[in-house]
This record gives C-alpha cells, sequence and structure tokens, in this order.
C-alpha cells in the first residue's frame, strides 16, 4: 500500500469514492468484512419476517378477521416467516459470528478458505433472494409450511411458481451453509496459533467448530431431500408420492436435518453467552471442560432425536426417540448450571451485553421445561401442531438466538466499528424486548393446551381462544417497539459515538480478540500473542491473575 | 423476569384458577372423558410439578447468584479465579440423568398404555379426511356421512353446523385414520389425543369415549388454504340415539361406505381396480 494512499485514508473527512467502496463490499474476502455482509443480511431478513410475524399476529388478534385478503395468503406468510427466521435469518447469523470472531479467537488472520468463504456468502444471498422471490409471482410465495411435507408440497396441491423457487432457493442458500461448515472446521483445525490448543480455544470457537460438524452433517440430506422434491414439481418424479411411502420419506429426509439444524442455531448462541458470562462476572468460565463435552453430547444427540417431531405419524418408534430426546436435558442442563456457576463467586455488572445474556438465560430455562414435556410422546399427542409447540420453539430459538445476537452485537460492537453503542439506550432496548417477547409467547402455551393448532387463519368465537390471542398481539407490537431503540442506538452510534481505541473496552476481555486493536486491523494481529491458558487476553491485561505458567511466559516476553 | 411471573399469575387468574382446573394442570376437558385421558392429565401434572420444582431451582440459583455477587459501587479488584468444581458439576450432571430416567419410564409406560391396540373393539369406524372436511363411516353400521367444508367468518352459532361425528358411549372405539389427498391430522380436544392421517396408507387409534357430550375436533397438520375451516364435533351419547342416529343416516341413503377410489394422488395401490394385482 502507497504512503500517499494511507495518508489519504487516515486524513480527518476523506471520503473513498462510492464506487469504490462498493467495488471493495462486493469482492471481498476479508473475513471480517464477508461477516459484517452476513450479519446485515440476516437482520435485514430477521427485520422483513418480524413484519410478516406482526401481520399474522394482527390476523389473529379476533375471529374471522381478514388482515390478509386470502388463508393461501395467510399460509404463505408463516410459511415465509419461518423459512426466513430459520434459514436466512438464525443460520446465517451463525455465519455472521463465525466469520467475524473465530479467526480472530484463534489468532488466524484469516479463515482456511477466504474465496471459498466469499462464494458461500453469495450463494446464501442469490438463493434467499430466489427463495423470497416468490412473493413477486403471480399465485405468490410457498405455501405450504417450512417443512413442505409432502405430498402438499407437490404441484398437485401447491402448483405455483412460488414452491419452485422455494426449493432452489434453498437448496442453492443450503451449499452456501455447507461451504461454510467446511470452511470452519478447516480453520479452527489448521489455524490456531501457537498455543492454542483445543482445550484453549473459546467457548465459541469449540461451538463453532461443532455446529458446523452438524452443518455437514444435516445439510447434505437437506440439499439432497429439495432436489428430489424439485425433481418431482419440476420433472415428473414420483420420489415423494404416498404410493411409494413418499410421505414418509419426505418427514424422515426433513427432521434428519430440521432437528440437527434446531442446534445448528442454538449452539453458537450459546458459545456468545459462554464469553459473555466470564467477562462480566470477571471470572473464567467455570467447568470448561464439561461445557466442551455437554456441546459435544448435544451435537450428538440431536443426530439421533428427529423423529420427535413425528410421534403422531404412528409410523415411528416412540420409546426410541422419547429417550435420546429426554437425555439431551442432560448436557443442557449442565449448560446452565455452567452459566449460573461461572456468575457464582464473582463480581457481576449489568451492562447491556450481560443484561441480554442473562435474558436468554431466564427464557431458554422455561423452553427447556416444555421441551421435556413435548419429549414424551404421551403428553405431545396432545400437544403435537398445537400454540404449546410453537410457544415452545419460540422460547428456545428466539430465547437463544434473538438474545444472543443482541449480546453478541453490544458486546463486540466496539471491536466492529470502534463505537460502543448507547448503554442507556440498550438497557432500554432490553427491557422491551424481555417484556414484549413474554408477553407474546408465554400465554401461546396455554393457547395450545386448550386446543388452538397452529398454522390456523381463524378460529371459531365459540373456541375460547380470543383474549388469549389478544395478549399475544399485543405483546407482539411491543416487541416490534422494542426495535426502534435499538435502529436509533445504531444511528445515533454512528453519527455521535465516541470513539474507543481501547483494545479491550469492556476491561475484563479473555478471548484473543481483546488483545488486538479496536477496530479490528485488517489481518487481525500484528504480532503474534502469547497463549498459556484459554483466556490470553486476560493474563496479558491482569497478569497477577494468570497461571503461573503463562506469567513466566508473559515475563519472558517483555 | 419480573414480567415472567407477573405474567404466569395473571393467566392464572384470568383463566379462572377453580381448583378442578388446577389439579387436572389445565387440561382441557373434565376428567374421564376418555379412557385415557386420566392417565395423561396424571402424568401432565406430576411431570410439571417436577419441572417447576427443577426451573424454579435454576431461576432462584441464578437471581441469587447475580444478586449476593453483584459488584458493589466501588468495588475493586478481581473475584477468586475458580475454574471448576468437581463434586458440583457431578451432581447436577447425575441428578438430572435419575430424573430423566425416571420421567422415561413413566412416559414409556403411559405411552404403551395409550397406544395399545384393542382385538375386538365394539364399534368400528372408518375417517377419510379430505381437503378441507372428513368422512366418517360407521362400519358396523355401513352408513356413511360425507362432510363439507364449514363457512364462518368470525360469527358465532357456526359451530352447531359443523360436520359431526356420534360416538356411543362406554364403548369400545377403533377408529381407522386415512386421507384422500394430503396429510391431515385427526385431533379431539378433549381426548387429549391426536393421530396424523395420510394419503396411502392407515392410522389406528384405540379409545373408550366415557362421558356423553359435544367435543371439539381439528384437523392439526398443515393441509392447504383452508386448514383452519376443517373443524368437526364429536358427539357421544347413549346407545338410543347413537342408533336413531345410524337409522337416520339409512334413512337419508348414505348406506355404503366411502372409500379410497375418489383419492386424488394418482396410482395409490388398490385405488384403480383395472392395474390393481
Amino acid at each position: 500500500m502507497s504512503t500517499g494512499y494511507a495518508q489519504k485514508t487516515s486524513g480527518r473527512g476523506y471520503k473513498k469514492p462510492k464506487g469504490q467502496v462498493i467495488v471493495e463490499w462486493l469482492t471481498t474476502t476479508d473475513h471480517k468484512k464477508i461477516g459484517y455482509l452476513y450479519l446485515i443480511t440476516s437482520f435485514l431478513y430477521f427485520m422483513i419476517a418480524g413484519v410478516m410475524a406482526l401481520v399474522i399476529r394482527a390476523q389473529l388478534a379476533a375471529p374471522g378477521l381478514e388482515i390478509v385478503q386470502t388463508k393461501e395468503q395467510y399460509n404463505q406468510l408463516f410459511t415465509m416467516h419461518g423459512t426466513i427466521m430459520l434459514l436466512m435469518f438464525a443460520t446465517p447469523l451463525f455465519a455472521a459470528f463465525a466469520n467475524i470472531l473465530m479467526p480472530v479467537q484463534i489468532g488466524a488472520p484469516d479463515v482456511a478458505f477466504p474465496r471459498l468463504n466469499a462464494i458461500a456468502y453469495w450463494f446464501y444471498f442469490f438463493g434467499s433472494l430466489v427463495a423470497v422471490a416468490g412473493f413477486f409471482t403471480p399465485q405468490g410465495a410457498a405455501s405450504f409450511g417450512w417443512f413442505a411435507y409432502a405430498p402438499l408440497s407437490n404441484t398437485t396441491f401447491s402448483p405455483g411458481l412460488g414452491g419452485d423457487l422455494w426449493v432452489f432457493g434453498l437448496a442453492l442458500s443450503g451449499f452456501g451453509t455447507i461451504l461454510g461448515g467446511v470452511n470452519f472446521i478447516t480453520t479452527i483445525l489448521t489455524m490456531r496459533a501457537p498455543g492454542m490448543t483445543m482445550f484453549r480455544m473459546p467457548i465459541f470457537t469449540w461451538n463453532t467448530l461443532v455446529t458446523s460438524i452438524l452443518v455437514i452433517m444435516a445439510f447434505p440430506p437437506f440439499a439432497a431431500a429439495l432436489f428430489a422434491l424439485g425433481a418431482d414439481r419440476r420433472f415428473g418424479a414420483h420420489i415423494f408420492d404416498p404410493e411409494n411411502g413418499g410421505a414418509m420419506l419426505w418427514q424422515h429426509l426433513f427432521w434428519f436435518f430440521g432437528h440437527p439444524e434446531v442446534y445448528i442455531l442454538a449452539l453458537p448462541f450459546f458459545g456468545i453467552v459462554s464469553e459473555i458470562f466470564p467477562v462480566f462476572s470477571r471470572k473464567p468460565i467455570f467447568g470448561y471442560k464439561t461445557l466442551v463435552y455437554a456441546t459435544i453430547a448435544i451435537a450428538a444427540l440431536s443426530m439421533t432425536v428427529w423423529a420427535h417431531h413425528m410421534y403422531v405419524t404412528g409410523s415411528v418408534l416412540l420409546p426410541f426417540f422419547a429417550f435420546t430426546t429426554l437425555l439431551i436435558a442432560v448436557p443442557t442442563g449442565v449448560k446452565i448450571f455452567n452459566w449460573i456457576g461461572t456468575m457464582w463467586k464473582g463480581s457481576v455488572t449489568f451492562e447491556t451485553p450481560m443484561l441480554y445474556a442473562l435474558g436468554f438465560l431466564t427464557t431458554f430455562i422455561f423452553g427447556g421445561l416444555t421441551g421435556v414435556i413435548l419429549a414424551s410422546p404421551a403428553l405431545d399427542f396432545h400437544l403435537s401442531d398445537s400454540y404449546f409447540v410453537v410457544a415452545h420453539f419460540h422460547y428456545v430459538v428466539f430465547g437463544t438466538v434473538v438474545f444472543a445476537m443482541f449480546a453478541g452485537i453490544f458486546f463486540w460492537y466496539p471491536k466492529m466499528t470502534g463505537k460502543m453503542l448507547n448503554e442507556r439506550l440498550g438497557k432500554i432496548q432490553f427491557w422491551l424486548l424481555f417484556f414484549g417477547f413474554h408477553i407474546t409467547f408465554l400465554i401461546q402455551h396455554w393457547l395450545g393446551v386448550i386446543g388452538m393448532p397452529r398454522r390456523y387463519a381463524t378460529y371459531l368465537p365459540e373456541d375460547g381462544f380470543t383474549w388469549m390471542n389478544q395478549v399475544s398481539t399485543l405483546g407482539s407490537v411491543l416487541l416490534a417497539v422494542s426495535m426502534i431503540p435499538f435502529l436509533w442506538n445504531v444511528y445515533i452510534t454512528a453519527r455521535k459515538g465516541e470513539k474507543t481505541t481501547l483494545n479491550d473496552p469492556w476491561g475484563f476481555g479473555r478471548s484473543l480478540e481483546w488483545a488486538t486493536g479496536t477496530p479490528f486491523p485488517r489481518h487481525n494481529f500484528t504480532s503474534i500473542p502469547i497463549v498459556r491458558s484459554e483466556s490470553p487476553a486476560f493474563d496479558l491485561n491482569h497478569p497477577e491473575y494468570a497461571s503461573a505458567e503463562a506469567r513466566a511466559a508473559l515475563e519472558k516476553k517483555s | 423476569m419480573i414480567a415472567f411471573f407477573s405474567s404466569i399469575a395473571a393467566v392464572l387468574v384470568l383463566s379462572g384458577c377453580s381448583a378442578e382446573q388446577f389439579s387436572r394442570g389445565y387440561l382441557p376437558g373434565v376428567p374421564g372423558v376418555t379412557n385415557h385421558t386420566d392417565r395423561i392429565a396424571g402424568l401432565w401434572t406430576t411431570a410439571w410439578i417436577v419441572l417447576w420444582i427443577v426451573g424454579i431451582i435454576a431461576w432462584a440459583l441464578m437471581f441469587w447468584a447475580i444478586i449476593v455477587y453483584r459488584r458493589r459501587r466501588g468495588e475493586t479488584g478481581m473475584p477468586v479465579q475458580l475454574r471448576y468444581n468437581n463434586p458440583i458439576e457431578v451432581m447436577f450432571t447425575v441428578v438430572p440423568l435419575i430424573i430423566t430416567i425416571g420421567f422415561f419410564a413413566f412416559t414409556a409406560r403411559d405411552t404403551a398404555a395409550i397406544e395399545a391396540p384393542v382385538a375386538n373393539s365394539d364399534v368400528e369406524i372408518s375417517i377419510i379426511a379430505k381437503q378441507w372436511s372428513w368422512d366418517f363411516n360407521y362400519v358396523d353400521s355401513n352408513v356413511y356421512y360425507s362432510g363439507v367444508q364449514s363457512q364462518f367468518a368470525g360469527e358465532t352459532g357456526s359451530e352447531a353446523t359443523l360436520p359431526t361425528l356420534y360416538l356411543p358411549v362406554g364403548k369400545s372405539i377403533k377408529v381407522e385414520l386415512s386421507s384422500r389427498d394430503v396429510i391431515h391430522s385427526f385431533w379431539v380436544i378433549d381426548f387429549l389425543y391426536k393421530k396424523d392421517m395420510f394419503p396411502g396408507k392407515t392410522n389406528y387409534m384405540y379409545f373408550t369415549p366415557q362421558v356423553e357430550g359435544t367435543y371439539k375436533g381439528k384437523c392439526a397438520e398443515l393441509c392447504g388454504e383452508f386448514h383452519s375451516m376443517m373443524l368437526f364435533n364429536v358427539k357421544v351419547v347413549s346407545q338410543a340415539e347413537y342408533d336413531a342416529q345410524m337409522a337416520a343416516l339409512a334413512a337419508a341413503g348414505n348406506v355404503g361406505q366411502l372409500d379410497g377410489r375418489y383419492d386424488r394422488n394418482q396410482n395409490l395401490p388398490g385405488s384403480n381396480p383395472e392395474i390393481r394385482g
């Protein structure tokens, strides 16, 4: 880089020409920039699918409403709400955080395959555009639910072009996810800095590794199933015809992907809160190895539980899937107690990232309890496909992904942009979001128990669902309002936020990203930091609390 | 967090917290609707008692940790850098494991009881789901009822016009479930049970209705545009009234059985007599 250029960019008020900025973003292979692309794109999809959720809630605010003109349109809305939230928001959000942080946390300059990384993002970008483009076709977007059960998803019952776009768009986007997984695994296995042994990796990096392994086990069968469904729809194949047992075949293939997918969504975000609890408790993570083994156990078990989504089909071995599903509660409980153990005997403060992490923990505990209920076939026969299930998975997925996403954004915002988000606005947002979420979804458990099926566009006044739906709809408005302080926060921070140049603006950071510049330098580190524990940045900044080995290494270097 | 507990309290108060409802864990219906519901209610309430205890311990530990170990104003320095505590970690692995295995034992027992086929049921009924209504075949009486999709838009009174399935009280019932287009699911809410209805595959459910009355039934598997309109009623009636209903169906000319010949999926085995092997 010429000195003239360097002077220009460091000069105050200099702006690169717009075209140059755009080309830089479009052609970047920098893991951080690709991570920001993932973060921004997935957040936009979060907002889009959130608006769809508001329309859904409005439609259910009273029996017989016609907020959307037809029930077909309502079906399109919840289908695309689910599809977008899971596959265009939460999954790529994993890729966002993994891209931005994982290479820095292991002391690497970039991921192993930077160009593969870029193409993975663009597969996701265009695949998602294709899938949502269904809304611009005459018959609208896919309307067969995000799990596209055969034979409803074939052209006899769902003839629209939107269904085809859904199938092939998701297949394309799925390849992006697989390539991302391959990249993360390779990076973690081969590019760790000297001293960064596997058992010194931050928990977030561990969870990225385990999640990526789940990705390459779960997404290829899904991509194959999508191509088979595409062949049925476009080329007259008969793979999922009911006479071949195709209806059950699709369910098995889909949930063999679909259940691990739930953990692909959860584990990285468990990783995020596992980074945050120690920093704001000023203590290392409690039971590091137990936590790692619990993550591995959850991932392994998650491959064996898929048919618990299919208890009511009458075609699965109920005791086996009930047992494996219940077993997942054990490592999950271990994690919960490890997080509590991290705060135990600590020195806990409540900055916004910590508030969100605690909000996650509070919410997730309840989602775990209802999960145990649903794991029991005898109870699931009543609750399956009811609003109880809707409430349960919003507690686990929203509780994990959204709470931990905001925790992570507030936590790492200074590393990404060089500015701290406003704490006061962050706390206002947290409380709005927390109340909004619980008012929306807690009551849906009761709705399900008294008999409201999911995916119903309307209901009878005699059903007695009305007042509970109204509470839920009110809550959803509050939830939507909670986005306003966040967007304002991002805007006002960009305009007027104080710059910070501290390596570790929170003061008690532990993993390697807190031992390098703020914002991240172009290749992450100017020198390779010393790693002698799972908290290298903490050892560096607070050597009096470091282990003897780490202290000796630090002294030797200085 | 306060929201969480206050909304629980609000729900308890607003939903008319009667002692009987509470003792059934707010499940719909009255005790003994079918021969399985008390078993399900028992498992449900026991499971929730254990889970609330576990949950309250977890929440309490969390709040205790953040309150007792909060950083006081003006506090400096660092807590002991505690990394693990083996006895505690072993405890919170083993205790949940024991609870889980115990819950599994009861679950497996009750699930097997509910799912067990009954040989020689008193009454056999074959139900075929279709977009977006139900055909009820009364096999023993050789009559049928063909439902049409309900129409309603928020007004009261339409519930009484829904397709109605009649069942005699106190008789063991075998229900054969199938579909002639997409997957549906047969859910009678107060029976606390549902089962999917597949094209090209037959499912069964076995129960004995024990309390006369009218019960709400709904399709529980997304089946297309009018999924939410695919409702029905179940009337559990005395044997005499049941016989009268059967006679009325026969008098209306609904004699015989509706079968798979109207299946919209092509080439189902046995659906076309010309290609039947």
